[in-house]
């Protein structure tokens, strides 16, 4: 199709009369080809194709009413504390809480939620409880494998962590989960597990409905 | 009998077939190519395993740099013209139509309003090297907050321009922060969000590589 003519057109036929020289109709599309990619290289280098990802994320409203607060069982609760230098500090309930540490490793603290599940679900599985459907008609269900995970990252951490923590949340498909504020008993038992966490729920009330 | 010899062509290629390869492409990316905004700081996302797509229109984004700094960025022309003719009238910043035309046209920024005027003035280049102190935040009094007043007015702008029919859909709060930011100063975008009832917004993040261990 396009090789380089390289007889100069039609050439002389043997005898006969001397026709006018016919060029080649065939174009070299080396030069096409090339701007074609230079102006492909450019594209692809300039377009940003990958449209960055989203996670939803819902926090309760800020004037939130003392009645409307609902108790949740304290064997459900589960405490993140989002410690700095990529740690997590956790404990179960309130009652005389015992603080652990782990990291964001599949094994870590996705192990802890699960393992608190599996400890719930054990302990609730025929517990039926109301709630509100969307059509405001009360349903009752029965699955009481719920947990409660508190997630309270302290001011060492990094949004990573936050991300992190939630994106767990996803991972092992936690329904009902919320970001807090981390409060000074909670800071002083990172610092001094020992000394265990003196917790009323007056002032846990207190400080959700502020 | 003299040898037949092989006729010699030239060693040419067919060059239709890759040209047409090449021109197909070429406007495969042409017409999927969207420049790459003027990035005035830089983010490195954190990843996660969130698959939702960040929507092409009808985002405000606040960003989060590494220091803490606060910039905001908005979709939407005309709601921008519309939030800053709103904001030069509510503070008398005196601006000129063209500074209001190359506000609508600005990327992200992150300077208070009183350096807003000597901001949108510069020559682009320069923009990035503007010692740029962010959006001040004020956690005490959310009427003090310039940043809760620009989300504020920019909702505002956005329902305007979408009952104008000048777009389509109401503004969806994104957060964009860097994965070393301090949580403080993501702390302190939250709750200048849930102070003004946003209280569902997004956070931005990259992709989950499969091999990357969490």
């Amino acid at each position: 199709m396009s090789e380089i003519a390289q007889d100069g057109g039609g050439g002389h036929k043997k005898g006969g009369k001397v026709r006018s020289k016919k060029m080649s109709t065939r174009i070299d599309f080396t030069p096409m080809v090339d701007l074609g990619f230079l102006l492909i290289t450019f594209f692809m280098l300039t377009t940003t194709l990958a449209k960055p990802q989203i996670m939803a994320l819902v926090m309760p409203d800020k004037d939130i009413k003392k009645e409307d607060v609902e108790p949740v069982k304290e064997s459900k609760v589960l405490t993140l504390l989002l410690g700095g230098e990529n740690k997590v500090y956790w404990y179960e309930g309130i009652t005389d809480a015992k603080l652990d540490s782990t990291d964001y490793s599949a094994e870590g603290v996705r192990q802890v939620i699960l393992n608190k599940m599996d400890k719930v679900k054990a302990q609730f599985q025929t517990e039926t409880y109301k709630r509100k459907n969307k059509e405001g008609v009360e349903e009752e269900h029965t699955d009481g494998s719920y947990i409660n995970v508190l997630i309270k990252p302290t001011k060492n951490a990094r949004y990573k962590n936050l991300v992190d923590a939630l994106d767990e949340m996803a991972i092992t498909k936690v329904r009902y989960y919320v970001i807090l504020e981390v409060s000074e008993l909670e800071e002083a038992f990172i610092k001094n597990p020992a000394g265990g966490l003196k917790f009323s729920v007056d002032e846990q009330v207190k400080a959700a409905t502020k | 009998m003299p040898k037949n010899k092989p006729k010699r062509s030239a060693p040419s290629i067919d060059m239709t077939a890759m040209c047409d390869v090449a021109f197909l492409l070429l406007t495969f990316f042409m017409l999927t190519a969207k420049a790459k905004p003027q990035e005035t700081l830089v983010i490195d996302t954190p990843s996660s395993i969130s698959e939702t797509k960040l929507p092409d229109a009808g985002t405000f984004t606040v960003l989060i740099s590494k220091e803490g700094k606060i910039f905001i960025d908005m979709t939407g022309q005309h709601t921008r013209l519309d939030l800053i003719t709103n904001i030069d009238t509510a503070y008398t910043l005196r601006l000129s139509e063209e500074q209001k035309m190359k506000f609508a046209n600005l990327g992200s920024f992150g300077v208070s309003r009183s350096q807003l005027k000597k901001f949108i003035d510069l020559p682009s280049a320069e923009r990035s090297a503007f010692p740029a102190g962010g959006i001040p935040v004020d956690t005490a009094d959310v009427n003090k907050s310039e940043l809760a007043d620009w989300i504020h007015r920019a909702r505002l702008a956005q329902f305007r321009m979408k009952q104008n029919g000048k777009v389509k859909e109401e503004y969806v709060i994104i957060v964009k922060a860097d994965k070393d930011t301090p949580y403080p100063a993501v702390q302190k975008v939250i709750n200048t969000l849930t102070d003004i009832n946003v209280n569902k917004f997004n956070l931005i993040t990259s992709m989950e590589g499969k091999a990357e261990k969490k």
